[in-house]
Parts: C-alpha cells; structure tokens; sequence
C-alpha cells in the first residue's frame, strides 16, 4: 500500500510517500504564510519525485505543530509518535530520539516497534533551540550554515557565561571585542544549544542508541556538542528533517 | 464526532448555591464597615477560625482565591500584573500576590468598587513567601497591624508536643495582640465553634473527594475546584461546613445511581499543583479523550484533612466530636486545632518530596489512575516544590507522568496551544483515542 | 616583588587556598582526624554543635560551572544557586562528605537537600526545622528543643556523648572566630582599607570550609599583619555589596578593577553569617538557639518587620559607603519581596544603588558595563 506522511512544521512542509515501508519520494518546501498551498505543493513535489499520481495514495497521515490545519487529511498522529515511528525504521535499534527544531526540543524514548515509552520537552526558552544559534550566527556575522564547520575549528572551549539569548547575543559581541577566534565562538555559541538540549535529555533519561534528528540535527558543531556532552556517539541520518514524515508514512499505513 | 454516552451524567443541584456563597463572601467583605464590623485579610491556609472569636460581624478577604478570581478575569488580571511589575515586585514571584497586590495599587476591587482596605492582617507562614506577601501588602496600604503564625514545625509523622506548642502559644499571643490592634474582648465560644466547624468543613470535603475513587468518577476536577473554593474563603464558618454537608449527600447519591462527571470516562488522570486560571478550557478538551482529572493532591489536600483508614485506605481524618471530644477551653481548642492543620496534605511536601510522591502514588493506586499530569506551576513555589523530584519518584512507582509548564496566575506563561500538543501526544502514549463529546 | 608586596600576597593566600582547594582541605583534616565530616546548606546550621560532636562541618557551595545535571531534579524555576549546589553531589565532588544537615530557610535550597539525600550516597542527613517567626519570644525555647533533638540523632550516629564541656570548647572556638572576623571588617572602616572586597570575602567563605581553630589561627597572622600592610592601593569609591548568597569572586575582582573598593556587605556569605556571637540565655542550648534566632536575619525570616532594613543602613553609614550593589540570585523570592523595601530605604539614605541579577555564571563583560556607569554616575555625584 502506498501512503503519504506529512509533516507541517513552525519553518517548513515536509511530506514523504512511501510504500511497503520504503520511502518512495520527498518534498520539502517552506511553510510561509499559506500552509495550505505549502502543504498542496510540497505533496506534489513527493509525488513527483517517486514517480506516482494522487489516486495511487491509500492513507494520508498529518503531523507536526501545524497538522490540525491540513486539508488533505483527517487523520493525524502527534510530532512525537511520528518521530519515533520514523526513528526506529531509519535505525531499528534506535531507542532515544532528540528532535531539535527551530522553536523547540524533544526528547522521545521508545521501544523496538517505534512505541513512545517516554517524552519531554524544553520549555519556553529559545536557548534550546535553532533560532538561538541562528541569532547567534548573526551577532558573529556568519551564514547559519557556516556556524557548524567553523566550530568545528575550534581547539578550546569557551563558557558562555549568559543563561538567556538576549544576554547571549551581547555576550557573543563581547567576545569578538575580546578578540576570542571566531571559531572558538561558534563553538561556544553551539556548546550552550547542546548543553540546554542535554539537560532536557537528562529528564527522561536516554538509552542506545541515539537519534538526533529535526532541522538543528544537520549542524555538525551541535552534533559534536552533543557527542561531548552525552559522552556518547550519537546517530544523524541522511536527511534528519524528513523522520517525522516518514513516521506519519508509516502510521498511514496500519 | 459524536459518540453514544457510555454513562448517565447530571449536573450538580448545588451548583448555584456554591456561586452564591461565594459571591456573598465577596460582598460581605466589602461591606462589613458599612455594618459597623471588621475586616481583616490572610492566607487560604491561616487558622481563620481565630479572628472569629472578635465577633459575629469580623469578615475576612483570603488572598490566593482572591487573586485567582482576578486571573480569571484575564483583562484585569494583566493591568494588576503590570502595576506590580512597575512597582518594583519581580515578575517570578508568586502571581496571586502580583495579581493581588495590582488590585490594590490600581484601587479595583475584582467584585466590583475600589479595593476595601482592611483592618488588621492575620496569615500563617509555611512557605517563604507567606509572611513577606503581606509585609508588601502592608507596605502598599501605608501601615497595617500584621500577625503571623510561623507552622514550619516539620512533617506530621514526626509531629510532637512542643511542636504543636511553638504554634497555640503564637496562636495565644496572636489573640492577645488581636484585642490590643481592634479595642474588642476576645469570645472562647466563638472560637471553639468556629473551630468545629472547621474541623467539619475539612474533613467533608476530604469525604467528598474520596467518593471519587467510583468508576466512574462523580465529580471532575474542573468542578471540584469551584466547590472546595468555599474552604479557601471561610472554612471555618457555619454556611461551610453545611454546604459540604449537603454535596456530600449529592456526591454520594450520585455514586448510588451510577451518576457520572463525564459520559465516556475511559482514562483516569491526576493533577498536581494549581491549574492555570484562565485556561480551564484544557479539561473540556481532555474530554474529548474521554480523560478525566479525578482530583489531585492539591484539590484533596489544600483544605482537605485526611487519615489512614483502619483497612489501610485514605479517607477523612475523624474531628474530635466524631471522637466524643467535648471542647471547653480556648487551649483545648487551640492545641486541637494546630494538631488537626498540621495533618493537612498539602504541608506536607515542603519538608521533602519523598514524602508527596508517596502520598500521590497512594491516590493513584486507591483512585485508580492511568496516569499524571504534573503541572510546572511557575506562579507557585510553594506547590512546586520538589515537583521534579516526585516526577522521577511516580515513574519509579510505576505510572505514566506528562510535565507541562505554566503559570496559575500569569497567562503570560501558558502556552495554549504547546499544552494541548503535549496531551495529545501523552494521551496517544497512553493508547487513548479521542471518543469527542457526547 | 619587594618583601612588602609577598606580604601582601601571602596574607590572604591562605585564604584563598583553602577556598579553591576545599576538598583536599576536608580529605586532608578527615586523614589526620579520623573523624567525620558534615555538609551543611544553609548558615543557620547551629556549627557549634556539629562541630560539639567532633564533627566538621562545612558549607555545600555551588562552582559557579554551566551544568546539565539538575534539569530532571530540580524545577527551573528556583535559584540557579541551588541548583549549582546539588550538581556539586551529583557530581562527586562532595564525595569526602559522611553526613548532610540543613536548617530550615528557603524553599530553594532546601531542594539541594531532598535531592542529595535521594541520589547521592550519603550516611547521614538531618532537617532542622529552623523556626521562621524569629521575631516571636516562642521562637528561642521552640528551637532549643528541636537542638535536643539534633544533638540526640548526632550523638547517636556518633556513638558518642556530646559533652557540656564540648559545647562550651566550641562555642568559644566559634565565638573567636566571629570576633576576629569582626575586626578585620573593622578596619575596613577608615579611609584607607587594608583588604579588598575580594579579600574579605576570600576571607569568610573560608571560614566556612575549614575547621575554626585553623581559621582563627590564620586570622590572627592576618590582623598582626594588616596594620603593616602598605596601601598604596588607591581606595576609589566606596561600596557595599548585599543580597543572597554571593560567592561570585570574579565579579568582586571586575568591580574593584574599575576604581572602586567594597568596604562591607550584607551576605550570608560575609557579614551575616559572622555578625552575633553565642551569648548565655540560659542553658547551652538555649544559648545557641538564641544566637541563630537573632542573629541578622535571611530576609525569609525577617517578618512581621524588615529589621534588615535597618542593620543595612547602619552597616552603610558606619562603613561610608558611596553606593549599594544589590544583587540577587535569579528567582530568589525572599530578596526579591524585600528589594523594593531595600532601595528605597537606601535611596532614602542618600546611598544610589545598582541592582544586578545573578546566575551561576555572570556575564562580566554585560555587568561591566554597568558597573562603570554606576561609578561614573557616583563619582560626578562628588564632584557637585
């Protein structure tokens, strides 16, 4: 059976069509201001990049903060089933998801059948999440994208002393006029989004292996972060913003 | 989506009478100078029997009901917040003082009029916050005479003479102080029947909140907390302890007649610490899952007494009439009435979480729960105490627990919507489908 | 260095050994000894008879390090201090503790406690209910009782009597000790200083680590060499730093880097952890009990009236303070209830205030910044 996940986020639309537990095809397009259209398209671009037509889709499941407003379907599964339902078909031996957002963080326990035991969130607090290193990467006046392999430069950490993004991000310009590298900075800046994100994983507790999955996932500065902090490897897959989809796949299809 | 209702539900017959006691409450308190009486403001939890002994006409104004009705009222609420806030009070402080204390600096009384100054101040003190709320409150009316009664003795398992001494000889010195502060001679008999009636009034609702231990559940917390309020404003007055009485009778002849709260109850839940005020509307939607809120440690033990049952369960502690104690002195009724406050539930956890997460297990077990919902009650530092600790505490003992973050008092901190997605996902971890509303 | 200035350096060195290298101090003391050890939380912890008992007992600090290992204990919401304090155990770094105790205070760090006695492995642990109403008579006789009842849990972790004589021994070790700490803050009185805030508070956080005989030991080395002390240090302006818990030492050494000196504090960490001694009122318990409930007050105790208030002008007036640092640790509800109170009384006073908020870590580079502007702020208060 062919079923579609989709995933509508604070930032973008992910959707997947996938059959007999493959991914079949993906689509990934911004959310904007019409998530209607967003969604709408983004369907079609998965469509399009496996190669089938809206009719052959036998189920349709939404997720993520913004799943109530889909138009294409009624079913729906929570951001943290999906993710890990996703998780644990991406690596099976998966058992500890940390989904870091633009907004927010989650940590999910789970069992071998994708089943949430377990989950917590950070609270309110931007400094957990991927628009603190975004506001960051602008106070050190680097692409976003950037902020991750220059810290990986770094030799020496750097304690950053301000426990709030406002305070943070006069702190960052404090240490570009102490003339701290740069790299040292990033990876400053990328060690407190770890260290918030671990203290939230520290809640529920975490169990091998390790998933980091959601948008932040895909900066190597945090990952190393991640790595230090929880003394342990952790696990990114290929395309870690495209996990809650597939998971929302894959509930379309019990 | 609507499902065929599982079970018989009926609304309560004393619903309008509990609105209207409260409102008189209300109304008393701002009247009593136009009687010729006295007013005097204190904690939900001060041993509000004792200004009873100056009189008939002596009304009193507590402070965290107070400043909850304000947060209901969301509009008022923000314009007494910022007041606070400009007056130099810190916005992590608790919120029904900062709702409180805005009343009194915009002069708005929440029932309507400008805010009645009143004439003494009488509180206990068990949080570190108890005693100071009224320093400021004291500080904003230019001067006000001030007692407190320090209760911090310990736990009650551990409970001894000169502990219960240390508060009936401030309870003494406090009455004395209260003839010096008013000019009026202090009446015992109005004291120990004030006190008797509190002893009732808080043993009923321990009563009540035991009948729902049923499946289905009579009562919900959403409306619970409308029918304990009474025992935050006069628990120890007469039109109290009847009242319990009377839903006490209801309550039980709804278990009698299988009379549920909700039509598809299917997954029972606790609550811990205050709910955020202006956001009750989170337990309509937790109907939709068919999931109740049964009570929680807060409900059954902010004003509820309780004991251990001779078959091992919880139930209301027995009052001193119920034991053929017959009450004749002002220190009879004072050593009684410290002993009989310092079993409340809710004091409890200040000394050590370990010992509220044994207490919650035990609701959850007797109650028959399916899991928790822990509110991180920003407003509150007395109630979250510890809340961490008997989060970690529940999971050992074996119960599923959701943690969400809020304020009771300050709508600024309570994210609607980021609630309702982290219940959904507890409740799909639970196995809970929605079954809509009837 | 001429010989004056390795007098300088080696004056307070002591001191600041024995803060950094607390956890050899108390290994080292427990080798020699072959005694116990207790961890306490807060300053109303009667020392005298822990230390009565043969015990040590030394104050649990924080380590002022970002950490991520409270998060699933303690709520956000309470002081980062605390916090601070139970990763401490969490980690290990308390391991040479056999016992903790904590007289009642604030809901905050009282959660340091209940926490450590659940996960970190400890022999011993006892609350004290620390009465609150201390301006109450009932408070001195209430405490002295629940003092019967410390003294009898410790005597039988100990399997050892706790002496009269003992009692005595101690409370005159810890007298002393409180008595000199009382002169040197009485030479930081005149126009010159001869120690700095940093010093001084080097100086009584020390205290609070290390076994009082050695202390005062020390000390009377110091206060001989105090009067010789050059002081070419210019003295700038004079402040006042008080608030909660404070052991911020970095941030003392940023502001007097800036052209002021702190003169006095109003600390559980400075002077009000030292200021009144054990004096007879009554039998020995009662005579302790009585210090702890009139000693100057934590702000959560301070009610019906906020004689703190008071005690902090006086401190500012005998001490000639230009201006008032008002800190607090982020979310501590007892000073911030008191604060408003606090300022205006100063204010009042002719003493400006800066109020800062602290957290476990500071960012100096933010908070100087203000620092400077509050001293230039003072300075052109002089000029007119």
């Amino acid at each position: 059976m062919i079923t579609a996940g989709i995933d509508i986020g604070a930032k973008t639309v992910k959707v997947v069509v996938a059959g007999d537990g493959k991914v079949l095809g993906k689509g990934l397009v911004p959310a904007g201001l019409d998530t209607t259209a967003a969604t709408e398209q983004a369907f079609d671009k998965a469509l399009a990049d496996a190669g089938l037509s809206k009719d052959k889709v036998g189920g349709i499941v939404a997720t993520g903060t913004g799943r109530k407003d889909c138009t294409l379907t009624d079913r729906e599964i929570t951001e943290v089933g999906a993710a890990a339902k996703g998780a644990v078909q991406v690596l099976p031996s998966c058992r500890t998801v940390i989904d870091v957002g633009a907004e927010e963080g989650r940590t999910i326990r789970c069992n071998g059948a994708g089943k949430v035991i377990d989950f917590a969130f950070n609270e309110k607090c931007a400094a957990g999440a991927g628009t603190f290193a975004e506001g960051m990467a602008r106070a050190l006046q680097v692409p976003l994208e950037e902020l991750g392999p220059l810290s990986l430069k770094s030799k020496k950490a750097t304690q950053m002393n301000a426990q709030c993004a406002v305070f943070a991000e006069s702190e960052v310009v404090t240490l570009i006029h102490a003339k701290t590298p740069r790299e040292d900075i990033a990876r400053a800046v990328l060690d407190a989004v770890a260290s918030r994100i671990i203290s939230m994983v520290r809640k529920v507790g975490f169990e091998k292996d390790v998933m980091v999955i959601g948008g932040v996932a895909l900066n190597p500065g945090f990952i190393e972060g991640m790595k230090r902090g929880l003394e342990m490897e952790v696990f990114v897959p290929e395309e870690p913003e495209y996990v809650g989809a597939i998971g929302a796949a894959l509930a379309a299809a019990e | 989506m609507a499902t065929k209702a599982k079970y018989k539900t009926a609304p309560l017959k004393c619903w309008k009478k509990v609105k209207e006691l409260r409102l008189k409450y209300y109304e008393d308190y701002a009247k009593a100078h136009e009687r010729g009486g006295l007013r005097w403001v204190g904690g939900a939890w001060t041993f509000s029997a004792i200004p009873s002994g100056l009189g008939e006409d002596v009304y009193s104004l507590t402070s965290e009901p107070y400043g909850a009705s304000i947060a209901a009222d969301k509009q008022m609420s923000l314009r007494c917040l910022e007041a606070s806030e400009k007056a130099g009070y810190a916005r992590d402080l608790c919120a029904y003082m900062r709702n409180y204390w805005g009343s009194i600096l915009i002069n708005e009384y929440a029932f309507g009029g400008t805010f009645p100054k009143p004439d003494f101040i009488w509180q206990d003190h068990i949080c570190c916050s108890h005693a100071k709320w009224y320093q400021v409150v004291s500080d904003l009316e230019g001067g006000l005479p001030n007692f407190c009664v320090d209760v911090a003795v310990g736990p009650y398992e551990e409970v001894a003479p000169h502990k219960v001494d240390y508060i009936v000889e401030q309870m003494q010195d406090g009455i004395e102080w209260m003839e010096k502060v008013t000019g009026r001679r202090y009446n015992d008999d109005l004291l120990i029947e004030a006190v008797k009636n509190e002893f009732r009034s808080t043993s009923l609702w321990a009563e009540i909140c035991a009948m729902n231990k049923q499946v289905p559940a009579p009562l919900e917390e959403k409306t619970m907390y409308s029918l304990y309020v009474l025992g935050t404003l006069n628990k120890h007055d007469r039109s109290t302890a009847d009242f319990f009485e009377e839903l006490r009778d209801e309550v039980k002849e709804r278990v009698d007649q299988g009379i549920a709260a909700i039509p598809n109850e299917q997954c029972r839940l606790m609550s811990d610490t205050q709910p955020p005020w202006g956001f009750l509307s989170i337990f309509r939607y937790m109907e939709e899952f068919g999931a109740i809120s049964v009570g929680s440690l807060y409900t059954f033990g902010l004003i509820g007494i309780w004991e251990d049952k001779p078959d091992g369960s919880w139930g209301p502690r027995t009052t001193p009439m119920d034991q053929g104690i017959e009450i004749t002195s002002r220190e009879q009724a004072l050593q009684l009435y410290a002993d009989w406050t310092l079993a409340k539930p809710e004091w409890q956890h200040f000394y050590s979480p370990h010992i509220k997460t044994k207490m919650m297990a035990r609701i959850a077990k007797e109650w028959k729960l399916d899991g928790i919902m822990l509110h991180y009650n920003r407003g509150c530092e007395g109630l979250s105490i510890g809340i961490a600790e008997n989060r970690l505490g529940l999971i050992e003992a074996g119960y599923p627990v959701m943690s969400f973050e809020g304020n009771m008092g300050d709508e600024r901190e309570f994210d609607e919507t980021r609630v309702r997605a982290r219940f959904d996902a507890f409740m799909e971890t639970l196995g809970v489908a929605k079954v809509g509303r009837a | 260095m001429g010989n004056q200035a390795v007098l300088d350096r080696e004056t307070f060195e002591t001191f600041r050994n024995w803060r950094v290298n607390r956890a050899e101090y108390a290994k080292a003391w427990k080798e020699r000894t072959g005694r116990k050890i207790i961890g306490y939380f807060c300053t109303y912890a009667p020392e005298e008879l822990i230390y009565a008992a043969g015990i040590l007992p030394v104050r649990i600090l924080g380590s002022h390090e970002v950490q991520d290992v409270t998060e699933p204990h303690i709520f956000a919401m309470f002081c980062p201090f605390c916090r601070d304090c139970l990763a401490q155990g969490l980690k290990g770094r308390f391991d040479y503790l056999d016992g903790i105790t904590i007289a009642q205070s604030c809901l905050h760090i009282r959660q340091a406690f209940t926490s450590w006695q659940k996960h970190v492995p400890i022999d011993y642990s006892y609350y004290l209910p620390m009465p609150h109403h201390v301006q109450s008579a009932r408070a001195t006789p209430f405490l002295a009782k629940e003092l019967e009842l410390f003294k009898a849990s410790l005597e039988e972790w100990t399997g050892k009597k706790i002496t009269d004589d003992a009692i005595d021994e101690a409370v005159e070790i810890h007298n002393r000790n409180r008595e000199l700490l009382w002169k040197v803050y009485e030479l930081r009185k005149g126009d010159s200083p001869p120690l700095t805030g940093e010093e001084a508070m080097e100086m009584v956080l020390s205290s609070q680590m290390v076994d009082k005989q050695d202390h005062n030991a020390a000390l009377e080395k110091v206060l001989a060499r105090l009067s010789k002390r050059d002081s070419t240090r210019p003295t700038g302006t004079r402040l006042m730093i008080l608030g909660s818990e404070d052991d911020d030492v970095e941030f003392i050494n940023m502001v007097e880097s800036c052209g002021a000196t702190f003169v006095v504090d109003d600390h559980c960490t400075g002077t009000r952890y030292f200021w009144n001694n054990v004096e007879s009122a009554g039998d020995r318990l009662t005579s302790i009990a009585d210090r702890y409930v009139k000693r100057v007050p934590c702000p959560t105790k301070d009610w019906p009236d906020r004689t703190r208030v008071e005690h902090v002008i006086k401190l500012a007036k005998e001490y000639d303070v230009a201006g008032a640092i008002v800190m607090q640790q982020k979310f501590c509800d007892p000073h911030e209830l008191d604060n408003p109170a606090l300022t205006k009384a100063l204010k009042d006073a002719g003493v400006k205030t800066l109020f800062l908020e602290f957290d476990v870590t500071v960012p100096i580079g933010q908070f100087k910044v203000r620092v400077e502007a509050f001293l230039e702020m003072l300075q052109d208060d002089d000029l007119f």
